[in-house]
């Protein structure tokens, strides 16, 4: 027990509360989900499918899926798992739940069954329950997570990992900053250490859940250190909670070798601050979005962008990665293009897995930059904080010095402007008050101004504009036309 | 200049093409209230009274719009925006669906123009401006 651990005393006075929010959590006993989570085999746990999946160096496929009707969605999943060929399961959560909203998931619901189809976009889990998530995970024979966008999630953690599932993705910065608008971070990351206990209290008791902080952020031009920060500090964060099994991401940027360096980097930079905090009995596993900006309307480029990710992940050596479909741009897919989308990335996997890409100097300069400036501004949190991770990244986003590109909270500043520079990899054009020293400020605009020599303009918001909208309209960097 | 309302309804929060029509339409010379993301129908209207807005550009990204639009139209002239331009776009439904078919169904519940995620901006605007003359031929 560290200093940081929310005290059995105080979990539970908070527990007994929030059962109370919404009638599914109104008997659910801790005791009998553990003793139900001790009967799940080994194969369908998600914490071990990922160390192996490390330890027999394999990229793990997984995508995404969730509609608002049990039977529906249990089709769902045994059509991806059969006919898509996932090693990981998904169940996604509906916005209305994400933002606590049960009683309009119920009209979501409601709907459904009338209308024979899903207008939810998701699987409203709170309104189903223990026995409605138990009938998902019991239907299924692959590991299976639970996916979303929660600030306060801790009725569903509370309700889903009674249910059998043995992941969780979020925390208090990835799913507050990008997914809500005037949460306050206090609050979120104060309920996610409630999220985080829970998942120690399922540890101690000898079951093993998986933890996994969202790392593509607002999914649109984040710079690999911006995304860094975030799962090292909520790495952080969920360690002090007694969670063992975290798997750190990064959302595919788009050039080759930013991409590499940036996975690369960010497990040694994850073991350099986990043993700073003093931990070292941990699991630590890696998982690659494939893009996750805006996709092409076209279905054959599409897979073009899915067939990239795959091999991208695969070379970075992540230990899974997340499958987009090709109907991204339209929203969300049918089953059949799920499916198809996890075909795609299989090939590219089974090609490319024998493969060794070898790291030049070129990628090692790439590796040292990116991990300068996520000590850059880690210092700058510790600093901000007198030393503690979590008062110091709550006064850093106040302050603006760690700041995430277009992101919809009041509690970021949002003044970070990422563009591209003439190769692709992803800089920062308008720092804001991010705490990046000169030396890697002159660095990133000696790359933009090589873009914009090569382009004959200057640096300028239409560029940022331009890069955001490339990649549907069919390039990476957005040229002027 | 024309006041425009700007937002992302119900509870989604996809920010970045809301930043982006925010510049596109202060670049095109009209006064923007840009409300952000998770906007209620209350507050679309609200904010349209206070700033005498002659238009309502509402998107939808996540999927719920089909829930989130409906009555909208019906809320405005309850209070009193009986003259007022309602513009969707986004990802309107859950799942892909041919263009027309979105377009019929929000256009039966009230709204003027119906907009897919990448419908050109220059486009709207110019639209836009033709729907505001006609109005004004109305008035």
């Amino acid at each position: 027990m560290n200093s940081f651990m929310l005290s059995r005393e105080n979990f539970d006075k908070i527990r007994q509360e929030i059962l109370l929010t919404w009638p599914t959590g109104k008997d659910l006993s801790l005791e009998e989900g553990i003793a139900y989570q001790k009967q799940i085999p080994p194969e369908k746990n998600f914490a071990v499918a990922m160390r192996q999946a490390s330890e027999n160096k394999e990229t793990l496929i997984q995508p995404r899926a969730g509609v608002a009707l049990i039977q529906d969605h249990i089709k769902l999943l045994q059509y991806l798992e059969t006919e898509g060929g996932a090693d990981l399961l998904p169940t996604t959560i509906d916005a209305y739940t994400r933002q606590n909203r049960y009683q309009e998931a119920a009209v979501g619901i409601e709907k459904s069954l009338q209308a024979r189809t899903s207008l939810l976009n998701g699987f409203p889990a709170v309104n189903h329950g223990l026995a409605g998530c138990r009938q998902v995970t019991e239907a299924v024979k692959s590991p299976i997570q639970v996916r979303h966008g929660t600030p306060d999630a801790r009725l569903l953690a509370e309700i889903t990992l009674a249910g059998g599932f043995t992941s969780y993705e979020g925390g208090g910065i990835s799913y507050n900053i990008p997914y809500a608008k005037k949460v306050p971070l206090q609050k979120s990351i104060d309920d996610w250490k409630y999220v985080d206990r829970l998942v120690g209290i399922y540890e101690e008791n000898g079951v093993r859940i998986n933890r996994e902080p969202f790392s593509p952020l607002t999914g649109t031009l984040v710079p690999p250190f911006v995304s860094h920060v975030v799962a090292i500090v909520e790495g952080i964060l969920a360690l002090r909670q007694g969670v063992k099994s975290i798997t750190l991401g990064y959302g595919q940027g788009g050039n080759l070798f930013q991409d590499l360096a940036a996975l690369i980097s960010l497990k040694n930079l994850a073991r350099e601050f986990f043993a700073r905090e003093g931990f070292d009995d941990y699991e630590l596993t890696t998982v690659f979005h494939q893009w996750m900006g805006g996709f092409p309307e076209d279905e054959a480029k599409a897979f073009s962008v899915i067939s990239w990710g795959a091999s991208v992940a695969v070379l970075a050596g992540a230990d899974k990665v997340i499958v987009k479909s090709p109907h991204e741009a339209m929203g969300i897919p049918t089953k059949e293009a799920n499916a198809q989308g996890l075909k795609c990335t299989r090939q590219a996997i089974n090609m490319l897995r024998d493969q060794v890409f070898p790291i030049g100097r070129k990628h090692q300069a790439e590796i040292d930059q990116i991990e300068k400036e996520v000590r850059c501004i880690m210092n700058a949190i510790y600093r901000l904080g007198n030393g503690d991770v979590e008062a110091g990244v709550i006064a850093a986003f106040a302050a603006g010095a760690m700041d995430v590109p277009f992101a919809p909270s009041v509690h970021n500043q949002g003044k970070i402007l990422p563009m591209r520079d003439n190769e692709g990899f992803i800089r920062v054009f308008n720092k804001g008050n991010l705490a990046l020293d000169d030396e890697i400020m002159d660095y990133h605009r000696g790359k933009l101004e090589e873009r914009a020599a090569a382009e004959g303009r200057q640096v300028c918001f239409q560029m940022v504009t331009d890069d955001i909208y490339a990649i549907s309209k069919g390039r990476l960097v957005g040229r002027p036309k | 200049m024309i006041n425009v309302v700007l937002g992302v309804i119900g509870f989604d929060c996809h920010s970045v093409g809301n930043k982006i029509l925010e510049a596109f339409f202060v670049e095109s010379g009209f006064k923007v209230t840009n409300l952000g993301v998770m906007v209620s129908q209350e507050e679309f209207i609200d904010a349209a009274i206070e700033t005498d807005a002659r238009v309502i550009l509402v998107s939808s990204l996540y999927g719920h719009g089909e829930i989130d639009c409906a009555g909208l139209r019906e809320k405005c002239i309850e209070k009193g925006l009986e003259n007022i331009l309602l513009y969707v776009g986004g990802n309107l439904v859950v799942g892909k669906t041919p263009p027309d078919e979105v377009e019929r169904k929000f256009l039966k519940m009230g709204y003027d123009r119906v907009f897919g995620p990448d419908c050109e901006l220059e486009k709207v605007v110019e639209l836009l401006n033709g729907d505001l003359e006609a109005k004004k031929d109305c008035d």
